[in-house]
């Protein structure tokens, strides 16, 4: 386990939201993100995605527990301090919301390239502005929009500016926190393909948030789910879907619809909403490589 | 009543009065803008326009009325008015813009730094503005005036600008408190962006158009503080020309029936004052419809 871009341990964060109040948002959750992998994150929603994804893009300085981005203790501040440049160059972060994401008073040839300004990086294809057509291009969107206004373009569009802008770093670690969430699936399939595509042609590690089981399945090498600020389960995409040992995970996977409507008829449902799952116990390893939080050894 | 009739009374109001009342409002304050180009011009054409020198006391024509010669007449120091009036307000708006230039930078700097900090540095710093704010401008600027000594046209404009900056500090620290915490702002400080970086691009943008109008009246209030002082005789000395150091003469004017030494730069004085003050209502209301667009 060496090859770690990312090693997230016994991360918790709380939210104080007054003095008596506090919301465990994540509860001592550990993972890895392997270089080149996409490593994806399920879980409905509240339960602590982005939270994780904003811990390890120093946006919330976790609680409790530790970061490392290959050595660098993120969450130390000397040690974040000494490789800022590294730390804010090397992982970029797309955000659940594309609209709030961009500055609605900016165009869009200077959102794509305002990283590249801030870290005076020259641009390789000439001009920034030359560089933000070709991020733009890329994320299959053609130049006419480069004087647009975020407010010009549909959610989708946006969501794509803010691709291009994160890939304009070609950063070693993407963050993607639900990035097609708000897009049609036509869109969804064309940047589901462009992640695979980085993944295998530049070797972007990536870690990508998402409610959509389908696509998960389809674009990520493992998967964590999480339920209520836990972790609790973890493993190959394969072994997941093929063995689902959490019945939270198990409920997740009922849920999928298949395109097979007589498959779909026949198959048992469960009432998703009053289901409470428990979220005691240990991070075990069930089966190899397929961590489960479960209170007994073996399932 | 036939059908027609009461169908004619359903739909769609007319609405021209309502409409013609929103444009008048929002239309560009021309005439404004062009007194306002016209006092300026004046100045800066000083030396063209008016050709005597402003601070010979013409001994031989003092107190005299408008006349052939001397276009605005004299004052009781044989001085000729017209000529004051084009240097004078040189002064006069040098001392208005160069002050609000100042209280704007300390604004813009303090109300930026006081947005972005944290919650207990942020009370700190708006309780000295409320501080500052509940102690009368005029009574500070007398004060730090008598600190300083004799007055000069840069020491003025200082002593005015580093008072009058409190309220759009107020204005762009609740501005930038409302965009600190959205995503495009975290999003620049992730991809390590300076606070320089993110006033400069995405803070300022958002309270300009927010701030404009403040810094419009800023240059007018200025204006108008130099002339009280000066008028108190606690600003500028007779012998530094501004239009408020002009009325201070008004005094020994008024016993003498001598209505243009008093009238002429008052007039000048109302009229840039109203001039500012429209278009910075102007200004107010478009940042004001810009807001109800978004
Ligand atoms: N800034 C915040 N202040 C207080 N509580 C917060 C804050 N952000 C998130 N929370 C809380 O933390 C919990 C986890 O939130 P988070 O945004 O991580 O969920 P999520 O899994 O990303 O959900 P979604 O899928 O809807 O985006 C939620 O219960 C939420 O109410
Ligand atoms: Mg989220």
């Amino acid at each position: 386990m060496d090859n770690a871009i990312v090693t997230v341990k016994n991360l918790t964060h709380r939210f104080r939201l007054s003095k008596k109040t506090v919301i465990k948002a994540v509860d001592d959750i550990s993972f890895t993100i392997q270089k080149g992998e996409i490593f994806g994150l399920v879980g409905e929603s509240g339960s602590g995605k982005s939270t994780v994804a904003r811990c390890i893009m120093n946006i919330y300085q976790p609680t409790a527990g530790e970061i490392l981005f290959h050595d660098v203790n993120t969450c130390d501040k000397t040690a974040f301090r000494q490789n800022r440049k590294l730390l804010q160059t090397a992982r970029q972060l797309i955000f659940q919301d594309s609209a709030s994401s961009l500055n609605q008073r900016m165009k869009v040839a200077d959102i794509i390239a305002e990283p590249m300004k801030i870290n005076h990086i020259t641009p390789p294809r000439g001009s920034y502005r030359e560089e933000a057509a070709f991020q733009l291009r890329y994320v299959g969107m053609d130049e006419n929009y480069l004087d647009k206004y975020p407010s010009e373009m549909s959610g989708g569009q946006r969501q794509r500016v803010a691709i291009a802008r994160a890939l304009s770093m070609e950063p070693e670690l993407l963050v993607a926190d639900e990035p097609i969430a708000s897009l049609d699936v036509s869109i969804q399939a064309q940047i589901v393909n462009l992640f695979k595509h980085l993944q295998k042609e530049h070797g972007f590690s990536i870690l990508f948030i998402a409610h959509d089981l389908a696509m998960v399945e389809y674009l990520c090498d493992r998967i964590g789910v999480m339920y209520r600020g836990k972790l609790v389960e973890l493993a190959e995409t394969a072994e997941l879907f093929a063995h689902p040992l959490h019945p939270y995970t198990q409920m997740l996977l009922s849920a999928i619809p298949y395109p097979d409507p007589i498959r779909e008829r026949n198959r048992p449902r469960m009432n998703t909403e009053d289901m409470i799952f428990d979220t005691e116990g240990t991070f075990r390893e069930i089966r190899p490589n397929h961590f489960v939080l479960t209170k007994e050894a073996a399932l | 009543m036939t059908d027609q009739e009461l169908f004619t009374q359903v739909g769609i109001r007319e609405e021209k009065a309502s409409a013609a009342a929103v444009k008048s409002k929002r239309s560009l304050p021309i005439f404004s803008i062009a007194v306002l180009v016209l006092i300026i011009l004046g100045c800066l054409l000083a030396d063209v326009i008016a050709t005597k020198d402003p601070a010979y006391l013409d001994l031989m024509n003092y107190t005299k009325a408008p006349n052939g010669e001397f276009l605005f007449g004299t004052d009781t120091l044989g001085r000729d008015i017209f000529s004051c009036i084009w240097h004078g307000g040189r002064v006069s708006l040098f001392i208005g813009f160069f002050a609000t230039l100042i209280s704007t930078t300390i604004a813009v700097v303090y109300g930026s730094i006081s947005g972005i900090s944290s919650d207990w540095v942020d009370t700190a710093m708006m309780r000295v503005t409320e501080i500052f704010l509940s102690v009368p401008g005029l009574l500070v600027i007398l004060f730090i005036q008598a600190i300083l000594g004799d007055a000069t046209v840069v020491s003025l404009s200082v002593v005015i600008g580093i008072t009058s900056w409190y309220s759009i500090a107020k204005v762009i620290r609740t501005e930038v408190r409302q965009i600190r915490k959205s995503e495009y702002v975290i999003a620049s400080q992730c991809m390590g962006g300076s606070f320089l970086h993110v006033l400069w691009h995405h803070l300022a943008p958002n309270f300009i158009s927010a701030i404009m109008f403040m810094v419009v009246m800023n240059v007018r209030s200025a204006i108008a503080s130099e002339s009280t002082l000066s008028f108190m005789g606690m600003g500028l000395p007779l012998d530094v020309i501004s239009w408020g150091s002009m009325l201070s003469l008004s005094e020994r004017a008024l016993m003498t029936k001598a209505w243009w030494i008093i009238l002429i730069p008052g007039f000048f004085l109302v009229v840039l004052l109203v001039c500012l003050t429209n278009i910075g209502n102007w200004l107010r209301q478009t940042a004001n419809r810009k807001e109800s667009n978004l």
